[in-house]
């Protein structure tokens, strides 16, 4: 692509009428956004927008299965609220839910930082060790759900036969999954071994925009490495951390596959957490309104989470 | 001494971090070739004695992992292209053209992301069921439009946004317009993002397990992590099949990954969220 002279660019532009190129301009700022973006935003609001106001619709009605084909659901009004804070289950899964979600979001950050430390020094391997960093990112959640469960199996697993070599023979055909505790030590590493690339990634691409000049000035001025980490690495990654928290924490937040897979031995599902609650709820038991109020319940937790990040980073404008 | 100590430490940390990244992969992979024999073990080898290859053929015919394969490569497929053609030009327009509405619409689109799936299954079931669509690849492939377009959206603004504007002020001043620009310089520029962008939607339809499980009951039309799911749901679970599976499952995936490290490495997927 060439830049024409500055002379043939004046010709151009003054053989037109005025008023019509100001005329078409106009016409192209309009049509031409909106034709782009419509497609777009109608996939948007159609599939995330009306289902959203379907679903709290429904979580203030008393739909079932059979209301749901031939109609006719009442109106309860906030029943399936005070249901969902007075069901013992349903509670837990809440508290679950945000328990065990910050826990996964803090390991994944933290290790996923670390790497991309890592990663950003010029050291030989890098290459090697920036593949092998991928590869999880690769497993689909269901796999490595799959995986896991198996390098955690009591009798045949690598885990247990693993710690009993080392010495803790206490972990002779340890049930992992026969406890909440334990099974929420087995998934917290699969959530972690999966989404640490991401992170780690999209840190190691933050760091390298740092302009070396900055860092090196502040060497000079006498920081050392942790002082030039904490007072211009970080401040500079503070938008991006904020992202990654946000985008984490959605994740994490409304984890399904593992837990589905994973826990589903755990006694009186007390494992659950929210988004496998509502399904369960909604589908195996087929009571869609109060499944939904789960669903609004997670939902709101989850906006609340991401109002506070965003406050946290400050201007909304270093989002969007 | 010193650069040792420091480095020492720093090489340990890779070796540790890599071992932790690559070993479920590795033992997935062995464990998919070891004898039934060697799979139900209390003292597990690091290498199968005698390599076997019979698992994969068997899920692969009687287990259906392979009609799978090819319903999940469909279904990926369909919304990686369907979702490419109505995210980028969203993505151009929303950054390149600077108002408080583009504003407002880029946070919309964030928050689509913070909706539990699980709000959407119930009346995305109901819709489908309603549209007849229940059960088809359509069904699949329209739902995961809903959450792959708003991240193609946020991923590829931020590989526009890193195309210099004066690029596309020079080709305009030169006559061409706003379409032919957009066409000749941005899109040849931002094809990087848009193989990150392609990578990350296939992987959406790729991955996806909820809405597959509560839209398709038919057996031809099951996707792979329902086939695997039903491995391991049976009273008994049958793990070589599920290793075997999982193999040829993730395999295209850490094929095309390797093959794109450069441009997921030095992955824009934050540039997306740097604006």
């Amino acid at each position: 692509m060439s830049t024409a002279p500055a002379a043939v660019q004046a010709g151009r532009t003054s053989s037109r009428p005025p008023a019509m190129v100001v005329a078409r301009r106009a016409v192209n700022r309009l049509t031409l956004p909106v034709l782009l973006l419509l497609p777009a935003l109608t996939i948007i609001a159609g599939l995330v927008g009306y289902p959203l106001v379907r679903t709290i619709y429904l979580s203030f009605t008393d739909t079932g299965l059979g209301e749901l084909i031939y109609g006719g659901s009442e109106w309860v009004g906030l029943e399936n609220f005070k249901e969902v804070f007075a069901d013992e289950h349903l509670r837990t899964s809440l508290v679950n839910t945000v328990v065990f979600g910050t826990a996964c979001v803090v390991g994944t950050m933290v290790l996923g930082f670390c790497v991309a430390l890592l990663l950003n020094q010029k050291l030989k391997g890098n290459l090697l060790f920036g593949i092998a960093v991928l590869l999880p990112w690769a497993v689909p959640a269901l796999a490595a759900s799959a995986i896991w469960k198996w390098l955690f199996d009591a009798r045949y697993g690598f885990v247990n036969w693993g710690l009993v070599n080392l010495g803790f023979d206490g972990f002779q055909d340890f049930a992992w999954f026969a406890d909440r505790e334990t099974a929420y030590v087995a998934i917290f590493i699969t959530v972690v071994w999966q989404s640490f690339p991401f992170v780690a990634l999209s840190l190691l691409a933050g760091l390298q925009t740092i302009p070396k000049e900055t860092l090196q000035a502040a060497a000079v001025d006498g920081a050392n490495a942790f002082q030039r980490f904490r007072l211009v690495t970080l401040p500079l990654l503070r938008p991006i951390v904020a992202v990654l928290v946000i985008f984490s924490t959605i994740w994490d937040f409304k984890i399904f596959d593992q837990i589905y897979v994973m826990a589903a031995g755990v006694p009186d599902r007390s494992a659950d957490t929210a988004a496998v609650a509502a399904y369960r709820e909604g589908f195996a038991l087929s009571h869609y309104g109060l499944g939904s109020a789960v669903a609004v319940v997670l939902f709101v937790i989850l906006l609340a989470f991401a109002l506070i990040y965003v406050r946290l980073v400050g201007k909304e404008g270093e989002l969007a | 001494m010193r650069w040792l100590l420091k480095r020492g430490w720093m090489y340990l940390a890779m070796i540790a971090v890599s071992t932790f990244a690559l070993f479920p992969v590795y033992w997935v992979v062995i464990t998919s070739l070891k004898p039934r024999s060697e799979i139900y073990t209390r003292t597990p080898d690091l290498w199968p004695s005698d390599p076997q290859w019979d698992q994969y053929p068997r899920v692969l015919g009687e287990g259906h992992v392979g009609r799978a394969l090819l319903n999940s490569l469909i279904v990926a497929s369909g919304t990686m292209v369907i979702c490419l053609l109505v995210s980028a030009g969203a993505a151009y327009v929303l950054a390149r053209y600077r108002a408080r509405i583009t504003r407002i619409l880029l946070i919309l689109v964030l928050m689509t992301q913070m909706f539990p799936l699980v709000v959407l299954v119930i009346p995305l079931f109901v819709t489908m069921r309603k549209a007849g669509l229940l059960g088809t690849y359509w069904s699949l492939i329209i739902t995961y439009l809903a959450f792959s377009v708003p991240l193609a959206i946020w991923v590829m603004r931020g590989f526009v946004l890193s195309i210099p504007d004066e690029l596309e002020h020079a080709a305009r001043i030169d006559g061409a317009t706003r379409i032919g620009a957009m066409w000749r310089v941005v899109l040849p520029l931002a094809a990087p993002g848009l193989a990150v962008t392609a990578v990350l939607s296939f992987l959406e339809g790729w991955k996806e397990f909820l809405l597959a499980l509560t839209f398709i009951n038919d057996e031809d039309r099951k996707t792979v992590p329902l086939v695997l799911q039903s491995f391991v749901g049976r009273g008994d679970t049958d793990w070589g099949a599920v290793m075997a599976t999982s193999v040829l499952y993730t395999l295209p995936v850490a094929i095309v990954f390797v093959l794109a490290r450069k441009h997921l490495m030095t992955a824009r997927t934050a540039g997306a969220v740097k604006g």
